[in-house]
């Protein structure tokens, strides 16, 4: 929405590059982006929806008399966010009206393309294929594998280290112990880092599983 | 596993090296044992090769027998229990008392598996003291707990409301109060045989009040209570030491003498213990089946139809797996999950240990494959676009390869990439069946079968010694002919691939290419 500043700095490209070295693309559409937090080395995707302005509106008294800064979804580092996925905050309709809550997706995350996420929390070194649906308020922990067409139902807990599928996703299964085990840097797209050694995440490239997002 | 599609998996030959330990004893057997374990090709096609193939990351390795160790050759250890829902530790004997169930407020639904969660029917312009009638509801397919007609007084102690409260509202007794009906009925058929016996005609008892058939757990608690009685009936307890080896019973007095007399005398001594009786009365457990509830039930299935009906995964999610009916369904407390360690199935060397904590997800001790042996991946080779140095930019526009379509008799390339994870250099042969066996014959070359994969030393290391034989970073350097360089500049100049020579090499990997010819369905 508002980043006619960075149209003009940046040079000509699908991705325009933050200072930490994220890597947000021209055509994804990020609404409210006063209140998204991207950790660094972060790839957001063409046709990506982060919805940043469905904000918690529960304001604090102010107290400093300044409008606290909300935060609506916080993604850490080396996330990727593929194409035409909706990152929505979930909300929850109190005493009349709706209430949104900030969401936080981890490190190491991978969401693959055409997903619609509305989870409250995901951790980190979580993969998620494609065409995925998570409720709201489902909470994801760390090293968790969806499979492809998945439904997470709303206020699902999934543990650590579960391979979880179907509709509604059930557990099926476990992730081996070498699961994110040296895939700290990942998400280059096409990047600099020859040799592959670098996006190696679980069993595939991860650079081939950006590479080959469409 | 739902990898992206040119993926690799490592064969662990746990069974077959079991196999062929195993015919050594049968000199009948002709198979040569061992020596020839090299010789023997591992067979990917066969069904049981399935059993034997992991990706790199499930598998892990003992370093005292130095193997790979697949989720066949390991046994795991239960370390602790913990609800999946709630994520709180369930102590072992919880778990031996109460079962592998969550005793928390964690409830799935019964017909969809999906968390349920506990909402509240308070009439917001009329709200209660408490907050509620409460009820379970499933946020996935909408199921709630009125729909077997459960509404709960509190929010909070589900599993306990639960316990008591049957389908319907009805109230379920409890162990006690079973207990004492049992006996109040034994009491009462005990007087009715005498008054038959005595032949006065008037019974007093009114004893026709059950409605309908025994529920399975009264039918489990009779039966586990005629049991029980039937046991001590067996063992003539001394009461005043329950728990004393009774040498004044002639059973165990039989016992010892038959010990120290000599094993050949005849067995005449023992006697046999009194069989035990089974059950003879609904008291006692037991159930008749009685045409009029089958009847009972075809008639329900007249009127409510197939989809009052539970499917087989649902009938079997249910605590009492008999149940046929939605109305008999039963809110599913979640099963526990649990955090296990590995041992070496054959030196019991801990393989891989997580913290105990449920939340952590570190490991004390986690010895795994990718740290032992080479990893190897493939990928197609872009060949046909210009790969140029400035890639990076390229990258994203390039089509990504289609790896569905490969068109039969069109030469493809692909890279193989193995790098080396231990700190000595590596000599890889490689080989393969010039046609692949099957339905499709797939011509597979290797260009450069052999070749060397650098040691995994200290980035730092190779950069300070590095300006000797190799540059520092992420060098190329090729074998044989010295054209070094620019190799990805030679294969844009469509000189492309060629026979015995690496394609690319850095520190501790090198890549080599594959030409795969796709065959044509059914004919060489």
């Amino acid at each position: 929405m508002s980043r006619p500043s960075a149209r003009k700095a940046a040079p000509k490209g699908e991705y325009i590059e933050t200072d930490s070295g994220n890597k947000v693309s021209r055509r994804s559409a990020i609404t409210g982006t006063a209140n998204i937090t991207l950790g660094g080395r972060t790839v957001i995707m063409a046709d990506v929806h982060l919805r940043g302005d469905l904000h918690p509106t529960r304001a604090a008294p102010s107290t400093s008399g300044k409008e606290p800064i909300t935060t609506s979804i916080s993604i850490g580092r080396c996330t990727v966010i593929s194409t035409g996925s909706v990152i929505r905050p979930p909300s929850r309709i109190s005493r009349g009206e709706v209430h949104y809550y900030p969401m936080k997706i981890g490190d190491n995350v991978f969401i693959g393309p055409h997903c619609t996420i509305s989870a409250i929390s995901i951790s980190s070194h979580v993969h998620i294929s494609h065409h995925v649906t998570i409720h709201p308020f489902a909470m994801i922990k760390e090293n968790v594998k969806i499979l492809p067409h998945a439904v997470i139902p709303a206020n699902m807990v999934i543990p650590s280290g579960s391979v979880v599928g179907g509709q509604p996703a059930r557990v099926v299964g476990e992730v081996g112990e070498g699961w994110g085990v040296g895939g700290g840097v990942s998400g280059g797209i096409g990047g600099g880092e020859k040799g592959g050694e670098k996006g190696w995440v679980e069993g595939g490239d991860l650079r081939e599983l950006v590479r080959s997002v469409k | 596993m739902a990898q992206p599609f040119p993926y690799t998996y490592y064969s662990c030959d746990c069974y077959d090296s079991k196999v062929a330990a195993a015919p050594t004893k049968h000199a009948s057997q002709g198979i040569p044992p061992a020596e020839d374990e090299d010789e023997r090709d591992f067979d990917p096609r066969s069904p049981g090769a399935n059993y034997s193939l992991y990706p790199l990351e499930h598998l892990l390795y003992c370093e005292d027998c130095q193997q790979i160790r697949c989720p066949r050759c390991v046994v795991e250890e239960t370390l602790n229990w913990y609800c999946p829902s709630c994520l709180f530790e369930v102590p072992s004997s919880v778990v031996k008392t109460d079962g592998n169930r969550c005793t928390r407020n964690c409830y799935n639904c019964p017909v969809c598996s999906s968390p349920a969660v506990v909402t509240t029917l308070e009439d917001p312009f009329d709200p209660s003291s408490s907050g509620g009638p409460w009820l379970l509801l499933c946020t996935y397919c909408k199921w709630t707990s009125l729909e077997i007609g459960i509404e709960f007084e509190k929010h909070t102690g589900i599993t306990a409301q639960l316990a008591r409260l049957g389908n319907g509202g009805r109230t379920i007794p409890s162990h006690k109060e079973r207990e004492k009906e049992r006996e109040r009925r034994l009491e009462l058929d005990k007087h009715k045989s005498r008054d038959i016996l005595s032949g006065s005609e008037d019974s007093p008892t009114t004893d026709k009040r059950d409605d309908g058939p025994p529920s399975h757990d009264d039918i489990y608690a009779n039966l586990s209570a005629f049991y029980k009685s039937q046991l001590a009936a067996q063992q003539p307890s001394n009461p005043f030491s329950p728990h004393d080896i009774n040498f004044s019973s002639p059973s165990s007095f039989s016992r010892i003498m038959n010990l120290y007399s000599s094993s050949t005398s005849k067995k005449q001594k023992r006697e046999k213990p009194t069989p035990m009786r089974e059950a003879a009365s609904p008291l006692e457990g037991l159930t008749l089946h009685s045409p009029s509830t089958d009847t009972a039930i075809i008639d329900r299935l007249k009127t409510s139809g197939w989809s009052r009906t539970l499917s087989p995964a649902q009938k079997l999610a249910q605590m009492t797996p008999t149940v046929r009916f939605t109305s008999d369904l039963r809110p599913l407390a979640s099963i526990l999950c649990t955090k296990r360690g590995k041992r070496c199935r054959s030196c019991r060397h801990i393989l891989s240990k997580p913290e105990s904590k449920i939340t952590s997800t570190r490991y004390k001790i986690k010895l795994l494959a990718r740290n032992h042996i080479p990893r190897l991946s493939l990928r197609a080779l872009h060949t046909s676009t210009s790969a140029s140095a400035s890639a990076t930019a390229a990258a994203a526009a390039i089509l990504p390869f289609n790896y569905d379509s490969l068109r039969p008799g069109l030469p493809i390339h692909f890279l193989l990439h193995i790098s080396n994870p231990l700190f000595d250099p590596v000599r890889v042969t490689l080989a393969t069946p010039s046609l692949t066996p099957g339905r499709v014959h797939t011509r597979v070359t290797i260009l450069c079968p052999q070749f060397d994969v650098g040691a995994n030393t200290d980035v730092w290391d190779d950069a300070l010694s590095g300006s000797t034989d190799t540059a520092a970073g992420g060098l190329k350097r090729f074998s044989a002919s010295g054209e070094g360089g620019a190799g990805r500049g030679t294969e844009g100049s469509g000189g492309a691939v060629e026979a015995g020579k690496i394609w690319e090499r850095g520190r501790n990997w090198t890549s080599v290419v594959l030409e795969v010819v796709p065959g044509k369905d059914g004919k060489a």
